[in-house]
């Protein structure tokens, strides 16, 4: 799976859990910028990741992100 | 000087400052990965201590926007040496909430070791040099024993400020050691909440002055993921937690497992009890103690141990009871005529003693609104609904406003909602009284969950619940919005569906 292919299956569900249909997804992207990224939707987010892409992330992998750039890299690493 | 403030020098700040000359080489402080010892704490102190005194400030309640950082734990404590109180600003929200607060306090001086700027008439302590001169001063009266004001979401319009003086902490203090919880220096606690919230004068206050180090969690961080790093990487002994935080961390139990957690605390909010039987693998040597406590009580009031020695776990529509009050605590469980009920039957909950507050700080109306004088005594009214069991345990059933009558039939929300969560996996669901047709009331239920079929939640319900209870309508979210604190925000969800 290469990073668009990651990106685009990414979009639509950080659309649903942040309830916005305009968000666009860039490697640069952080909590901050995202109106609602708060503890419980980052968990839902990692949930629906998880469910969607068939994977499963360890709470320090969660941690360690500091952008959806990292998220990214993480799920091309475990497909 | 006032004789209940002697009373808190001795017991808390003086108990502090032994521990600075007893540990000071060992760890005060562990914030953003960083460690600051007792002695490094001391330094910071003396500064704020002398920035406050070279001001001369003549107020009695200092602003304090409470970032994530050595500074502000320290500035509380030099706020308290000064024989002054603090009232918490936080950086998250809006500036004009905390000017308001500021304005009600009408205090002129605040701390922020980030030195933002709040306008000329206020003076930020920490980048102050000295007092700009032209200022005008309010002249405002404060009593003069007050720890700490604490302001919560009126639900309509103005923030109300609870005001903790020095007689109400150190109460609260004492009775908190008698609850089975004893700390010693080589102890690591976490301290998740906002400085906010009151639990949070808990989870720094008691490790001080115990010797004790704190984690905290930094502002910009997933607090349930950071949580767990700080338990795993430093091998904590001691936690606080909202349910909701512990539940954030379900989806990966299975990965936790910490056995030098020495004693862990749920509160805040109701305690699920299979939460708790689960969250309990994850700390296996760790006593679990459910606490509760309104912020006018001065943090908790309440204690129960959860038995984990596979005897029966008291609890009550799915949520851990409350225990048994604090030492030197008085309650009433009243009906509606405030007279007192009988065992296990359900009535408001009451509060009297050392820990109460004296009231809402310039705010006579709310504060006579929820006090009561009874034979003589004056108690706090809860708004929490609960019983007494027959071995003295009380339980709680949920909030006084969450009870409705529904064709004449006095019902507790709380009790559809736990039986709901079952069928949408622990996830939340909120049931709220709206006027149906004929200005009847009626119940509505709005569940965490996608949508399902109505009729089969009806059938569900249906089985344990009176027909008068089963809800007329369901409304679906996938998300429920938390507050500040972390808990369930009931009126941003009800905001969610226009209930």
């Amino acid at each position: 799976m290469n990073k668009t292919e990651v990106i685009s299956q990414l979009t639509p569900i950080f659309q649903i859990v942040f309830n916005n249909p305009e968000i666009q997804i860039s490697e640069n992207l952080t909590a901050n910028d995202v109106k609602g990224w708060n503890s419980l939707t980052h968990m839902i987010l990692m949930s629906n990741i998880e469910e969607s892409f068939k994977i499963k992330f360890s709470l320090r992998e969660i941690n360690k992100m500091q952008n959806v750039g990292d998220l990214i890299s993480l799920i091309e690493s475990k497909k | 000087m006032n004789q209940k403030r002697t009373q808190f020098t001795e017991q808390i700040l003086n108990k502090i400052d032994s521990n600075i000359l007893k540990f000071g080489s060992r760890n005060a402080f562990c914030i953003a990965e960083k460690f600051y010892t007792y002695k490094d704490l001391d330094e910071k102190i003396n500064a704020f201590s002398a920035k406050i005194n070279d001001l001369q400030i003549a107020q009695g309640i200092i602003g304090l926007v409470v970032n994530d950082d050595i500074e502000t734990y320290a500035s509380i404590l030099a706020i308290w040496k000064a024989n002054k109180a603090y009232v918490p600003l936080h950086p998250k929200q809006p500036t004009e909430r905390n000017l308001e607060i500021l304005s009600q306090t009408g205090s002129n001086f605040y701390i922020d070791s980030e030195n933002s700027n709040f306008g000329e008439k206020l003076i930020n302590i920490n980048s102050a040099i000295s007092k700009p001169t032209g200022l005008v001063i309010n002249n405002i009266d404060s009593p003069d024993d007050l720890c700490y004001i604490l302001f919560t979401s009126g639900s309509t319009g103005q923030p109300k400020g609870v005001q903790i003086n020095c007689e109400n902490l150190v109460t609260f203090v004492n009775s908190f050691e008698l609850a089975g919880i004893k700390l010693n220096e080589n102890d690591k606690c976490l301290q998740a909440f906002d400085l906010t919230f009151d639990v949070s004068v808990q989870a720094f206050l008691i490790p001080l002055l115990s010797g004790a180090c704190v984690y905290t969690i930094p502002h910009d961080k997933i607090k349930y993921t950071y949580a767990y790093i700080l338990m795993d990487d430093h091998q904590l002994t001691f936690g606080v937690f909202a349910p909701s935080l512990v539940k954030l961390l379900r989806p990966n139990f299975e990965e936790i497992n910490i056995p030098s957690m020495r004693y862990c605390i749920l509160t805040a909010e109701a305690s699920p009890v299979d939460l708790v039987k689960e969250w309990h693998n994850c700390i296996p040597n760790s006593k679990i103690f459910n606490f509760y406590g309104p912020t006018e009580a001065t943090i908790y009031c309440t204690s129960y141990e959860v038995p984990l020695d596979g005897s029966e776990i008291k609890h009550t529509n799915g949520l851990l009871c409350i225990g048994r009050p604090f030492e030197g605590l008085n309650y009433l469980i009243v009906n509606e005529e405030n007279n007192s009920v009988d065992k296990n039957v359900k009535g408001n909950l009451l509060i009297s003693g050392p820990q109460l507050t004296i009231g809402y700080w310039n705010n006579k109306e709310k504060t006579s609104e929820v006090f009561i004088e009874i034979n003589g005594t004056n108690y706090y009214k809860t708004g929490d609904v609960v019983f007494e069991d027959n071995d003295h345990q009380i339980h709680y059933l949920g909030r006084a406003d969450q009870q409705v009558k529904i064709q004449g039939y006095r019902i507790e929300l709380g009790e559809i909602e736990y039986h709901a969560r079952q069928l949408i996996d622990g996830k939340y669901a909120i049931a709220c009284a709206v006027k149906g047709k004929n200005d009847d009331n009626e119940i509505v239920l709005c569940l965490e969950s996608d949508p399902i079929d109505n009729d089969a939640i009806n059938k569900h319900l249906s089985v344990i619940l009176p027909s008068y209870m089963i809800p007329s309508k369901y409304y679906f979210h996938d998300i429920f919005p938390l507050n500040q604190n972390g808990k369930v925000d009931r009126n941003a969800v009800k905001k969610l569906f226009n209930l």
